[in-house]
């Protein structure tokens, strides 16, 4: 080879490597720029969601949005997000935060504080709950985009064959389901279906039992733990006594929201506790058995007392390390506007977070269930809004596991000790009021 | 005397680094952290330094106490069977028939597939309505059907048969490797002698495999001792807290609570653990690989 020649072949060498280095690591720093980073979990009606997303890059040319499925447990998606947040991961813009973590993720600084884009005047237009869920210290740290709350799901038709109108209390509902199970003789039909699993589902399920007999999980000003008073022993007692010895099946202890769900589309339970999302599931003929049999009404109460439901519901965050605050309010602001909660709403049933949208004609004549769902929605009760709620919520999950799986479990004492731990962790914030 | 111009010296540099930066770092930062007191969630906190106070919290913590039993039994239960069920597999594999190499290739497919992948599916075997585990026992009698995952005394049963599944194959690779130790004269002087097969493997096979055995038992036991998927996928500790092995409890501690100084203590107990069965566990096998046996 003559040295010209190997002159000119490491010039060639050289501009191929050149153009490497530009293709490789230039190129995605220039479009990194305007991508946005959504961490989320699998929506049951992906395609509207694509298409949404679709549609907002449409709005906002050079913007990619880039979505980070994680899983659907509420719980696995704490430790993804968090995992993040702590990390200061700046790859993360917008995220979904449960309604138990705003006050968590506000005094840990993870959640960007949205008072200056979320006017007083807007958050008015939002249920008050959700709101109140994403205020910590005076200030927002979310928008709120879809709200729950426990609501009681019914077989119809076998209530009708029986003649029963739906239960409003609690032992009538049991006292229906062993009637109906007596007379049906199906020995695949279970009386009860709920999310009763040791995991975050429990303490939403096992709370609405607690408040709808008056009692409470904690007294919020003394932070105190209040599980050890009789009325939320007695619920406790209830459902080991009579839900789960009495009218469901043993599987119901290792039972989250899709196995529950699938029990009653299949037509195997009489009645069924889920969020409103199960409404359009059971009522849809493609995956259920059960379309056109279901009745829905707010959960029973024990005699005497009003009904509860847990609130639930998903918001949008932003992390204190993402690049780009202004284009991640912008896609949050986008997401949780009226004409995508519209769409959401008319496609997968679930709550929008908007008052206005409860009298919006068009949603009301596709899920007539949510002129009735308003008021569950406007009386929804919080989980204890602290930002040890985790530690809490392990507690309260192991408490109500242990009393509820072991058919002679000792309730007082579970209740003791787990009042005790509970106490303990609220100590913790005890300092800081001191101070 | 060594100076830096030793070239072994450069040599071990690397993979001392290595091991400093990426084994030893971490353990010590987590001893620090185990003598604070730090919740993410509580950042006004501020780390202080509380000397044994997280150590103190845990001895008198009964859901610690609780799963550290809980993880005692799944290590004492696991391993010895996983260990057995190794050995006979290895002894199979070990024999020369046609398609051993197939056969060899098929027993490891369950250590190979990654843990959350078979944690699910045995969470679909031991499904109340639709898992295969009842369909075995009771066909398609499902009035009669179990639900193990949410019964508080077949839930452990259950993750400990996931995890003997799983790793068996692992115990079986490792002893096949002092199997294969084994010089074929010393069988076919037995044979000549006219030694049962029983005898040639009480006599010949355990004594000679023992090494193997003990080293599968000791990765067997540091690995059950931290086992965390299974739980994580299967139950989430429930239902009654009895899966709420101690690593689990741990990692819930630190990752989900933020509690880092308490969820480090746990991790350092582990840790302690773990290093107490591994130096027990070489004692007795560095008599058995050094050859120092009493009958020489």
């Amino acid at each position: 080879m003559s040295l010209k020649a190997g002159c000119r072949w490491r010039k060639a060498r050289l501009r191929t490597i050149l153009i490497l280095f530009i293709v490789l690591f230039i190129a995605p720093l220039a479009e990194a720029q305007t991508q946005l980073r959504f961490v989320t979990w699998r929506s049951e009606a992906e395609q509207v969601w694509e298409q949404i997303i679709a549609d907002f890059e449409a709005r906002h040319p050079g913007v990619k949005v880039v979505q980070e499925v994680g899983p659907h447990s509420s719980t696995e998606f704490h430790d993804l997000v968090t995992q993040k947040l702590r990390n200061r991961d700046p790859q993360m813009d917008v995220f979904f935060m449960d309604v138990i973590w705003p006050a968590e993720f506000a005094a840990a600084n993870w959640a960007l504080p949205l008072d200056a884009f979320f006017s007083a005047a807007e958050r008015n237009l939002f249920l008050a709950a959700p709101i109140q869920a994403d205020t910590y210290d005076g200030r927002i740290y979310g928008v709120p985009m879809f709200v729950d709350a426990g609501m009681l799901y019914y077989r119809k038709d076998l209530l009708e064959k029986h003649n029963f109108p739906p239960p409003r209390t609690w032992p009538e509902l049991v006292r229906q389901a062993r009637t109906i199970l007596a007379q049906e003789r199906d020995p695949y039909l279970t009386g009860y279906s709920a999310q009763f699993k040791q995991y975050e589902g429990l303490v939403c399920n096992m709370m609405e039992f607690v408040l709808s007999n008056g009692g409470s999980l904690w007294n919020e000003q003394r932070l105190q733990s209040t599980l050890d008073d009789p009325k939320a022993k007695e619920a406790v007692r209830f459902v080991r006594d009579q839900i789960i010895r009495l009218i469901a099946n043993r599987g119901i202890l290792a039972y989250q929201e899709p196995e529950s769900l699938a029990l009653f589309t299949q037509g195997k339970a009489i009645f069924h506790r889920n969020w409103p999302y199960a409404w359009e599931a059971s009522n849809d003929p493609k995956q259920s058995k059960v379309a056109g049999k279901v009745g829905i009404v707010p959960l029973p109460a024990f005699p005497g007392q009003r009904s509860a439901a847990t609130l639930g519901g998903w918001q949008l965050g932003i992390s204190r390390f993402s690049r780009n605050p202004q284009l991640a309010w912008q896609f949050v602001q986008f997401m949780t506007s009226s004409e995508t909660q519209k769409r959401i709403a008319l496609e997968t049933g679930r709550g929008p977070a908007r008052k206005a949208l409860y009298h919006d004609p068009e949603i009301l004549k596709k899920s007539p269930q949510f002129q009735s769902q308003y008021e569950t929605f406007t009386l929804a009760a919080p989980r204890p809004r602290t930002p040890v709620y985790l530690p809490l919520s392990n507690i309260l999950q192991r408490y109500f596991s242990s009393a509820i799986a072991i058919a002679d479990s000792d309730i007082d004492q579970l209740a003791r000790a787990a009042s005790r731990d509970m106490d303990r962790v609220l100590d913790l914030l005890r300092d800081r009021r001191e101070r | 005397m060594s100076n830096s111009q030793d070239p072994v010296w450069r040599f071990l540099l690397p993979s001392f680094v290595f091991v400093g930066v990426f084994s030893l770092y971490p353990i010590l930062e987590s001893f620090r952290l185990s003598f604070y007191r730090m919740i993410l969630t509580l950042p006004w906190l501020g780390q202080k330094f509380v000397g044994w106070e997280n150590y103190r919290d845990l001895i008198t913590d009964p859901v610690a106490l609780g799963s550290l039993s809980t993880s005692v039994i799944f290590v004492a239960v696991t391993t010895p069977f996983e260990v057995l069920l190794g050995l006979a597999m290895a002894l199979v594999l070990n024999e020369s028939f046609r398609g051993r190499g197939w056969l060899r290739a098929i027993v490891l497919i369950p250590w190979a597939v990654p843990t959350v992948v078979s944690s699910q599916m045995w969470r679909f075997i031991f499904n109340d309505r639709y898992g295969l585990f009842n369909y075995l026992l009771f066909g398609d009698a499902t009035q009669l059907y179990w639900a193990p995952l949410a019964e508080p005394g077949l839930a452990l049963m259950s993750i400990m048969a996931a995890d003997i599944w799983k790793t068996s194959a692992f115990a079986a690779l490792i002893i096949l490797a002092g199997l294969q130790g084994i010089p074929g004269e010393l069988y076919e002087a037995a044979s000549i002698d006219g030694a049962s097969a029983w005898r040639k493997f009480r006599h010949i096979t355990l004594p000679l495999v023992k090494p193997a055995l003990l080293l599968a038992l000791l990765f067997r036991t540091i690995d059950a001792l931290k086992v965390f998927d299974l739980v994580f996928v299967m139950t989430q500790g429930g239902p009654a807290d009895t899966t709420n092995l101690l690593q689990f409890y741990g990692y819930k501690k630190s990752f989900a609570e933020g509690m880092i100084g308490y969820g480090s203590a746990i991790a350092v107990v582990v840790f302690l653990l773990s290093l107490f069965l591994s130096v027990l566990y070489i004692r007795l096998l560095g008599t058995g690989l050094l050859g120092r046996e009493r009958q020489t």
